[in-house]
């Protein structure tokens, strides 16, 4: 009984050794020389050429921006299914979109937007500019519960001058608020067609809702009657795994066509044979390790700023990303026009750190570390926890379950010191402007320059956002980990895919095979 | 998971057809198991006074190295040294398995030994009908729960785990004690006017001490296997303590790049839960399943 | 058998309410989660009043139940849709891959577990056994990967996950369904192999076995034409009790193989707070097992008469 079990047991390690270093073989890009059949077998999405598959890996919770939070929601729906009157082009600028055209007045207080004719939605109801001022006035109105209808508080007035010519009135003069006219709060809706919008949106885009299975799968088909260029591709799949390793395999066995967002970097060596494509751009994703300024020991610069010393951004990205992403300074994405290199502010040296943490009499302090249970955090705080210690300084890592307790715990009662999220809102540097938000960060100059900013012409904003992002930086505000990279892989037939993602939504309109 | 821990509920002794000569020699899986395990332990003890590396320490440098002369089972993807991780990992699921083991068996032991000796119906249905109840929660369900109230942590879901195996020990303590309580020494004892309470620390709780340690024994692999499982989902072991589940968890978006990050801790699980439960079967072929009678 | 009625009813009724409980500590509120960062505390409250969650706790449990016993579960605070047919979607999924796995186990684990019982003193039946033994220790989710790896990945022969209903295209389902019923079967399988090995070893010892071997006949031979019938009383209740854990067992391997299944949806609906959602899967979950076991006792009365008289 003995022997065979010895026998036994010596089998079964051999087993496990030989499917782990079968698994192994994959790794390797000439193993994999030549393609399973066609590009045609690969695309399980009925097949044809006509469609394709996207994988990402949070599922909306429903598909009614208006009342749910969560980036899932808009990055599938916006100027997708949903079109504003301008949208933001690659280089982060604004174009026009349901507007043909559109002039701002001298005093920067009216807009008025000359629309396209020949718009209609989903129902069928024509696209006038009666729906714009029933858009923008219902995110005003309590239909709208999250918090980002704020940035509509501007609008004085919405005037339907004739129903291809809208003007806007705003109560002061808002740069942001145009630019936030491309994001989910700028979509514009149907009065016919806003009852059942967690399940059933009606916009005026290229796509419409085909189908929703929910914790699978969302399909678009082509909307027909569009009024622009019909995109290519006759229906687009969207598929959710909530799991990073199976995001991969999907694509890698022909499940999917397309990984929308790469969240395990660290495995994109198997995709480096001429099967795949990998598109590498930049994001609004800002890992920000983030610090209470509000209490102590972080409400001293000094500590804060020894902290931005003593980690190494370099091994962060390089451990937390797979060195994928780029680093930056500040709370700007190099797309943002206000953008300039301030990595150098400081530069990692733990000798420095030191000297500062004994300056402001900090030595062996130990923070309370509440992060998300989100891969990216998670990996990053490990390696921040580790720098750290280098310093003197005790991370406690404590994870939340994400959203439900980190946002109670650390964004709402900011009871934290350190935490780590990325911030994927454009533009959302004017967060240091209010000293309510979760880093308690009060800085009577940052909030004077962004108001200013805002009312300002382009070049004089440009400037002051300069000024804004250069201050947060040297003040140690929060430390900025890396920018998280729009990590895309496709199948080799796959173009079209948007290089940054520069807005909210992931842009299939432009998707087609070869 | 689940399909084992039913296993456990009752599973006849599978030495019964063995002679009580063949019992009483050195058994196999006695041998095997307390070597598997002693290994499990050994690593643990080791750990305390000595690792390679601080297992927590992030090394950029020698990020995913292979098996090298300065890591002997190379590192992960923060070049962490994953020989250091195996072995304060080993800590962890020993912990895992005497907190969950150890509240099931306080627990259920003396709920069940008191459904066994009470003489009010009435508790005696009370608390075999309470303990059928929570056999309703699934250990799996009931940790996640737990996990979400009380946020995840290796405690949570071990103190999970060891509520949800509590009815398996009440039962098994309580018909063991039903039969010790009709031996005649019992009877004798009681006829002598003995309390309650000697009785059952006199008589029924060496009695029943073999087979509590038997299923304590299954009951470890168990949770092993259910921390694994829940580290997995992302309810067990929180970072950057080093769990075998989540190490695992760790390497599977790795799988295709470094399969032996996988490898060592699979291993480490496998040897575990093989060992605690060869060690329950052979304990059950020592300690005689037949109600033992001479004393 | 009517005092077993009313036990299971009783005991339903306190499960239902433990649910309900745990359901109210649950730290995070469900109109803060949906309406995400920076939500006014006016509009939260407003939420609340739209979810009810601002009525008193006896009121929203006597609400909730009383929807349950009409098969209403409520309406989901974040999907805004019905969750009795979310359910119900999400059940079918988990119960084909649960019954497919066991299937499978059974096929496994009966002749495997005879030839070890019968050949238990010998070689062969001493590594079977233990081949079971190596079965259960290794995670399901690792054979889950191990498969992916290897046959989805590597080969391509089969989806690394995925969910294609029956009705849609049969082929593409069945493909589908292979590595995670395999991955969890294997488990189960190696379970069911010692149950079967010592149910087959007990009837091996009974008189009327030993007889008809007496008699001439081969032990497989015996055990068909007389054993397997009592053999097999104590493996069906254990693969009943199996049937109601896996529903939620199979979680891991839902998750390794993004099966829409139960287990999934009780996870997303954690992390949403969608609370009446996470009560009604639990809630789904704990009458399996209650069902199960009022059926197994039920059965037990009726076939063994001696347990008439006794309880």
């Amino acid at each position: 009984m003995a022997r065979a079990f010895r026998l036994l047991a010596t089998v079964l390690s051999l087993l496990l050794l030989v499917t782990a270093c079968g698994a192994g073989q994959t790794a390797d890009p000439g193993n994999d020389a030549a393609p399973a059949s066609g590009q045609g077998g690969q695309s399980t999405a009925g097949g044809e050429s006509q469609s394709l598959t996207v994988g990402f890996a949070a599922e909306p919770a429903n598909l009614d921006f208006t009342t749910t939070d969560g980036a899932a929601i808009p990055e599938a729906l916006l100027v997708n299914v949903y079109e504003g009157l301008v949208k933001i082009g690659q280089d982060g600028e604004i174009e026009p979109l349901l507007a043909e055209s559109f002039q701002v007045s001298d005093d920067r207080l009216t807009y008025d937007f000359m629309l396209q004719p020949d718009v209609t939605f989903h129902n069928g109801d024509a696209f006038t500019a009666e729906d714009v001022k029933f858009s923008i006035e219902r995110v005003q109105s309590d239909a709208w519960t999250v918090s980002l209808k704020q940035a509509m508080d501007v609008v004085e007035s919405v005037e339907a001058v004739s129903p291809t010519h809208a003007r806007v009135t705003l109560k002061r003069p808002s740069n942001r608020w145009l630019y936030q006219m491309t994001t989910r709060i700028g979509a514009m809706f149907s009065p016919d067609g806003v009852d059942d919008l967690a399940n059933t949106p009606v916009g005026t885009g290229p796509y419409m809702l085909d189908e929703w299975v929910r914790g699978d799968r969302i399909v678009f088909e082509r909307y027909p009657e569009y009024w622009g260029d019909p995109p290519a591709l006759e229906t687009v799949t969207l598929r959710y795994f909530n799991d990073a390793t199976a995001l991969n395999n999907a694509l890698l066995s022909g499940g999917i066509d397309v990984i929308g967002t790469v969240q395990a970097p660290e495995a994109l060596a198997q995709f480096e044979d001429d099967r795949f494509q990998i598109i590498e751009g930049t994001t609004n994703g800002e890992v920000v390790l983030s610090f209470n300024n509000g209490r102590p020991p972080l409400d001293d610069p000094r500590v804060r700023q020894a902290i931005t010393l003593a980690i190494d951004h370099e091994a962060v990205l390089e451990t937390a990303w797979a060195g994928r992403g780029v680093l930056i300074g500040s709370m700007v994405p190099p797309h943002d026009p206000w953008y300039e290199d301030l990595t150098g502010v400081y530069e990692h040296d733990p000798e420095r750190a030191r000297a500062l943490l004994a300056e402001a009499g900090a030595q062996d302090i130990t923070l309370a570390f509440r992060i998300p249970n989100l891969p990216y955090a998670v990996s990053a705080a490990q390696v921040v926890k580790s720098q750290l210690e280098e310093v003197g300084v005790t991370a406690n890592i404590d994870v939340l379950e994400f959203p439900a307790r980190w946002l109670e715990v650390v964004f709402t009662n900011a009871n934290y010191d350190m935490s780590i999220i990325a911030h994927v809102e454009p533009r959302d540097i004017v967060t240091f402007g209010d000293p309510d938000y979760y880093w308690r960060y009060d800085n009577p100059d940052v909030q004077r320059l962004l108001e200013e900013a805002d009312r300002a012409d382009d070049a004089t904003r440009d400037e002051k956002m300069k000024e804004v992002a250069r201050t947060i930086a040297e003040e140690a505000a929060a430390d900025w980990l890396f920018l998280l990279p729009n990590l895309i892989v496709a199948t080799t037939d796959v173009q079209g895919l948007p290089e940054n993602r520069v807005g909210e939504a992931f842009d299939l309109t432009e998707l087609s095979r070869s | 998971m689940s399909a084992a821990e039913s296993a456990a509920l009752s599973e006849p002794a599978a030495g019964d057809a063995e002679s009580v000569a063949r019992r009483r020699r050195l058994n196999p899986n006695l041998i095997i198991g307390a070597l598997l395990v002693g290994l499990v332990v050994v690593l643990a003890l080791v750990s305390f006074v000595w690792t390679p590396y601080d297992p927590t320490h992030v090394d950029a440098e020698a990020r995913l190295a292979g098996y090298t002369a300065d890591h002997w089972l190379g590192t992960d993807k923060f070049g962490r040294d994953v020989l250091s991780q195996l072995m304060v990992g080993a800590r962890t699921t020993l912990f895992v398995g005497v907190v969950a083991v150890g509240v099931a068996a306080l627990l259920g032991t003396p709920l069940g030994m008191l459904a066994g000796m009470a003489s009010s119906g009435w508790v005696r249905e009370l608390i075999m009908r309470g303990s059928d109840l929570l056999l309703a929660f699934p250990a799996l369900l009931l940790a996640i729960m737990f996990g979400a109230v009380f946020g995840a942590s290796t405690l949570t879901a071990m103190i999970a785990i060891g509520i949800a195996t509590v009815p398996t020990f009440a039962r098994i303590a309580r018909s063991r004690t039903l039969q010790v309580m009709q031996t005649e020494y019992v009877m004798a004892a009681r006829a002598a006017g003995r309390s309650r309470r000697a009785i059952a620390w006199r008589h029924v709780l060496p009695n029943i001490a073999g087979l509590l340690i038997v299923q304590a024994s299954v009951s470890f692999a168990i949770a092993v296997l259910a921390e694994a499982a829940l580290s997995f989902l992302g309810f067990g072991t929180a970072p950057p303590t080093p769990s075998w589940g989540r190490m695992l968890q760790e390497a599977q978006e790795l799988l295709a790049v470094a399969p032996r990050l996988a490898l060592w801790p699979g291993l480490g699980i496998a040897v575990a839960v093989l060992g605690f439960n060869l060690l329950g079967d052979g304990l059950r072929d020592r300690f005689d399943p037949q109600l033992d009678d001479r004393r | 058998m009517l005092r077993r009625t009313g036990i299971f009813l009783v005991s339903l009724a306190l499960a239902s309410i433990l649910v309900f409980a745990f359901m109210t500590v649950l730290p995070g509120d469900p109109a803060q989660v949906a309406l995400g960062v920076n939500a006014e505390p006016e509009a939260v409250a407003r939420l609340q009043e739209r979810f009810g969650t601002d009525r008193p706790l006896p009121v929203r449990y006597v609400d909730w139940v009383s929807g349950l016993l009409t098969a209403d579960f409520g309406v989901s605070y974040v999907t805004q849709a019905a969750i009795g047919p979310q359910i119900v979607d999400r059940f079918l999924v988990t119960l084909w891959l649960v019954a497919t796995a066991t299937a499978l186990a059974l096929l496994l684990a009966v002749p495997v577990g005879v030839v070890a019982a019968v050949r238990h003193q010998r070689p062969t039946g001493a590594a079977l056994s233990g081949l079971s033994q190596v079965g259960i220790a290794v995670p399901s989710f690792l054979a889950g990967m191990l498969l992916i790896a290897l046959f989805a990945v590597h080969w391509r022969l089969l989806p690394a996950g995925g969910w294609t209903p029956p009705v849609e295209d049969p082929g593409r389902f069945v493909r589908g369904l292979i590595l995670p019923a395999v991955s969890l079967g294997i488990v189960q399988a190696a379970v069911l192999t010692r149950y079967v090995r010592s149910a087959v070893l007990d009837v091996l010892r009974e008189d009327y076995l030993r007889t008809a071997r007496a008699k001439g006949m081969g032990p497989y031979l015996a055990l068909i034409r007389h054993g397997l019938r009592n053999a097999a009383l104590p493996v069906v209740t254990v693969l009943g009790l199996q049937l109601a854990t896996l529903l939620i067992g199979a979680v891991v391997v839902e998750r390794v193989f993004v099966l829409p299944g139960l287990g999934s949806l009780l996870l997303d609906g954690v992390a949403n707070r969608d609370l009446l959602l996470v009560q009604g899967v639990v809630m789904v979950l704990v009458l399996a097992v209650l069902v199960v076991n009022y059926v197994v006792d039920v059965l037990y009365v009726v076939i063994d008469p001696r347990l008439r008289r006794g309880t």
